[in-house]
């Protein structure tokens, strides 16, 4: 007699206990630290922290760690620890005009005020594999020790006005907050997805939120195909700033703000297609790109598709994925898109079997049919019938057996 | 509570760093702790308990449920207050009929459901009314056709909930008919009823308390007479 | 395998540290009660929640979850089942967060359960008045197959604009002779809304209508909650020229021997082998059980 499979508690605890040894690996290789993770995996981290909506750098290495590296499942950790956390207040809107730059960059001006700060960049290295690191080496490249420090000391860095604010001055660009739709400046609280469900259309406080924790490689590959015609804007990166920022709180009994920290973020200002109506100059528009870390690759994408999302605000035609904000904000999320694939491998035992009885039952009749015998049920479907209404005696009818 | 160290309190989203004002013990001191009415003893299993019984009442129209003995504030039927620190939070503003609002319940909601207070009717999301109040329920928000949800709803203080019965109801959550006796309510009421299931899927949705006792009414409900 | 008999987990002290009863923050839950009354005030509509990430992925239950930790209290007993079995993977996964999170009893017999979380079935034991039947929903809108966005969806509910799906339903019947839906068969709620069952199969649609039990559908990815209050009109769409029906099967359940519960294929070997037995694991067991004690007697 079959016996059908059980035990699944019991699978369970063995394919975890699995995992943990897996996790692990090699026990004769030392064992890496979370503050390894942190402090050699940074780029991994800030992934890791801005997808995961959670400025922390310890427990992001720690999910890091305990995720075998897989990037969304340890944003996927975050974000549950993140949710069950009490919400004090809400800061002060960060001022990145006053971050301590690490690194600035525009593409638009050779040289500014401020000047072009390199910083830690892998853009101009040769992608060469260094073998020294291969041979537990601590420095790979050639000889940096003639170099002096790389760290900036504080009197190299100069005050980095905001390069779009130059061409604010002369009226050539949008203003920040111009037509920025539901977002108001200051006096009302901007909305927040993780508290309420998204309604379309969203404001732009939205669509940045959205983004700012939406996955990396959808964000990336949504810019690209902006660059490619697919909604294109005509993008120059007027800045890309990286540094760190003071966050600041406000509590209503203080009545003054208090720096809480500093964190570490990447920000990209996109410069895009100008526009101009008969009553109106024209002028260059904006995108925005803001994330945790050192983020730079996510930063410009989100700039590129905020700025293909205002494709309606700014009277543009809207044909493009990028440019569709349902399209965008529905399936930008890696814990959504990687939870609902995944579910896949849940079973489907009952819905398949509903559907193997019914293929079965037309297969039958499709037999039945072309040998010759005719089967009265399967040659009504000329006369449509009560379209419109469902029948109301919902009588439950089951079907005939098959033979 | 969960481990917190410094980092953790600042958890913070990018960019839209908007919280729900938090219930912070600062802002609750505004008011005197002397003579104020208690909450639950026990937030989490009371307020489950509560809501259940609140459940059970809009899913099945016309019964009467009990919340258990607790103390209230003058003014407040005990599963008026009850169900209002089970449902409110700073998230949900709060219109209370004038002649319902005395200091001690106002200072108790403010007090244990940080809760918004509004001045009109239209813009909250729980009201608390007698059954004589001014005004009829087409003043509350009734929702829209796309979001039904976004009504009121609201508790009506009445006399009793077990009275001889005098109304049948019909509609989900009933096998055939139910016979109520909601006694302490003016004429007006069955037609600002028949009104309300009229607009469906717009119109709010009603809790009748005396003392302990709870009936939900939801829109779907026909009342007849 | 033992059915009945609640039992209380003991792991609950030592694993819970740190997190509320059953999970969820009390403001999350408070929001959560808030949508489930207007849930089932306006049966089949689907409530729009802020749900929350939960520590099992999107797709895999959150939804249910998310509805079963707001409404679950210490003393109710608490069922799991998937695909109609309490011994499935995902249905003891869930079950034990339940048990490790909120310390309640937990139950494989469907009389003796409070609450049931389901995925993709109704029990064939008949609900009782009292009980609470969860679903987990995975896309809550019946015509998103039909038309994608939610923006035109919501109008289409606002207008009572169905006549797409019966379109639909009707292009099966032209081409296949035969309503091509099995699962996730849609259904009219009190004569308004048309809602997605979630994915149960149309065989289970009949126990819906007029249930004495209260369900609970809770969609955590896609961030809606739904209800039908018990004793409410449920219908599934049809034509009076095509009248809704159920699957049947020619075979029986080669466990209970039962001729009317919904059965699983199984294949036996690699020579067209099958035998089939009932979905629900706990209404077999009774089965089973009664027949073996009749026999003795």
């Amino acid at each position: 007699m079959y016996v059908a499979v059980k035990g699944g508690e019991k699978a369970i605890d063995q394919a975890h206990s699995w995992l943990d040894e897996t996790r692990r690996g090699d026990t004769s290789i030392p064992e890496l630290s979370v503050a390894q993770i942190r402090q050699q995996m940074g780029l991994a981290v800030d992934r890791v922290m801005a997808e995961g909506s959670l400025y922390d750098p310890e427990l992001a290495a720690l999910a890091l760690k305990q995720a075998s590296g897989d990037a969304i499942e340890a944003i996927f950790l975050l974000r549950a620890y993140r949710t069950t956390l009490p919400r004090f207040l809400a800061s002060l809107p960060m001022e990145t005009n006053t971050m301590a730059i690490q690194r600035r960059i525009s593409a638009a001006y050779k040289d500014l005020p401020g000047g072009q700060v390199l910083g830690p960049t892998y853009d101009y290295t040769h992608r060469l594999l260094d073998f020294t690191l291969l041979a537990n080496g601590e420095r790979g490249n050639s000889s940096p020790s003639t170099l002096p420090s790389t760290q900036p000391s504080d009197e190299t860095v100069e005050d980095c006005p905001r390069v779009l604010d130059f061409l604010n001055s002369e009226g050539l660009i949008e203003s920040p907050l111009a037509n920025s739709g539901d977002l108001q400046p200051d006096d009302s609280a901007p909305a927040d997805l993780t508290r309420q469900p998204l309604d379309y259309p969203a404001g732009r406080d939205l669509r940045l939120q959205a983004l700012a924790r939406g996955d990396e490689g959808f964000l990336l590959a949504l810019a690209y195909s902006t660059q490619r015609g697919y909604g294109r804007n005509h993008p120059f990166a007027g800045e890309i700033r990286q540094g760190e920022v003071a966050v600041e709180i406000a509590p209503e009994e203080l009545g003054f703000a208090v720096i809480v920290g500093d964190i570490q973020v990447s920000e990209c200002d996109m410069i895009n297609q100008f526009i101009g109506t008969a009553t109106e100059a024209p002028r260059f528009t904006r995108g925005y790109g803001l994330a945790f870390g050192n983020s730079e690759r996510k930063a410009l994408a989100m700039a590129l598709v905020d700025r293909a999302l205002r494709a309606r605000e700014l009277g543009e035609d809207v044909v493009s994925p990028a440019q569709d904000e349902e399209f965008v904000l529905a399936h930008c999320d890696n814990l959504d898109s990687s939870g609902f694939v995944s579910h896949l491998k849940l079973p489907h035992y009952v819905d398949f079997q509903s559907e193997l009885v019914l293929l079965r039952r037309l297969r039958k009749e499709f037999e039945q049919r072309t040998s010759g015998r005719q089967d009265p049920k399967a040659n009504t479907t000329s006369k449509p019938g009560n379209q419109d209404e469902p029948s109301m005696d919902n009588e439950q009818h089951r079907e005939v057996k098959q033979a | 509570m969960t481990a917190t160290n410094e980092t953790h309190l600042f958890a913070m989203q990018a960019l839209s760093t908007t919280f729900s004002p938090a219930l912070s013990p600062a802002t609750s001191t505004a008011f005197s702790l002397a003579g104020l009415c208690a909450g639950f003893d026990d937030p989490v299993h009371q307020s489950q308990q509560v809501f259940r019984r609140a459940l059970t009442a809009l899913s099945e129209p016309g019964t009467v449920q009990n919340v258990p003995e607790s103390p209230a504030p003058e003014g407040a039927h005990s599963a008026s207050y009850q169900l209002c620190l089970t449902l409110l939070d700073a998230e949900t503003p709060l219109w209370i009929a004038p002649a319902l609002r005395t200091d001690a319940l106002v200072s108790a909601l403010r007090f244990h459901c940080g809760c918004r207070l509004v001045d009109e009717p239209g813009q909250a999301e729980f009201a608390l009314i007698s059954p004589d109040f001014d005004g009829d329920l087409t003043h509350f928000a009734q929702g829209s056709h796309e979001y039904p949800d976004r009504s009121t709803t609201v508790i009506v203080q009445v006399e009793s909930l077990d009275a001889a019965s005098t109304w049948t109801l019909r509609g989900p959550g009933i096998d055939g008919i139910r016979k109520v006796g909601i006694a302490g309510l003016d004429p007006r009421w069955p037609g600002m009823l028949a009104d309300n299931c009229r607009q469906f899927p717009c119109g709010v949705d009603l809790m009748f308390t005396a003392g302990t006792a709870l009936m939900g009414l939801p829109r779907t409900t026909r009342v007849e007479i | 395998m033992t059915s009945a008999a609640s039992n209380h987990n003991s792991d609950t002290e030592s694993d819970s540290n740190g997190y509320n009863f059953a999970y969820l923050d009390e403001q999350t839950k408070r929001m959560i009660r808030r949508c489930l009354l207007k849930a089932v005030a306006v049966p089949g509509y689907q409530v729009p929640f802020g749900g929350r990430e939960m520590p099992l992925p999107y797709g895999w239950g959150t939804g249910g979850m998310q509805v079963t930790a707001t409404i679950i209290g210490q003393d109710d007993v608490l069922k799991v089942i998937d695909q109609g079995a309490d011994d499935t993977t995902n249905a003891v996964s869930i079950r034990r967060f339940f048990a490790r999170t909120a310390g309640v009893a937990t139950t494989e017999s469907t009389l003796a359960a409070s609450v049931i979380q389901t995925r993709h079935r109704i029990p064939e034991t008949p609900l009782s008045h009292g009980q609470i039947l969860v679903y987990q929903v995975p896309i809550p809108e019946p015509l998103r197959f039909i038309e994608p966005r939610e923006t035109e969806t919501r109008k289409m509910h606002a207008l009572q604009e169905y006549g797409v799906m019966h379109v639909k339903l009707y292009e099966d019947i032209a081409r296949f002779g035969h309503i091509a839906t099995t699962y996730a068969y849609p259904v009219k709620v009190n004569g308004h809304y048309v809602m997605d069952p979630s994915p149960i199969p149309k065989f289970d649609n009949p126990k819906m209508h007029g249930s004495p039990a209260l369900q609970l559908f809770g969609a955590g990815r896609e961030k809606r909650i739904y209800a039908i209050p018990p004793f409410t009109r449920v219908e599934s769409l049809d034509f009076e020229d095509h009248p809704f029906e159920i699957q049947g099967w020619d075979q029986t359940c080669e466990f209970c021997g039962s001729d009317h519960s919904f059965l699983d294929e199984v294949v036996t070997d690699d020579e067209g082998g099958r035998i089939f037995i009932c979905s629900d694991t706990d209404y077999c067991n009774q089965r089973f059980e009664t027949g073996a004690r009749q026999e003795a007697v």
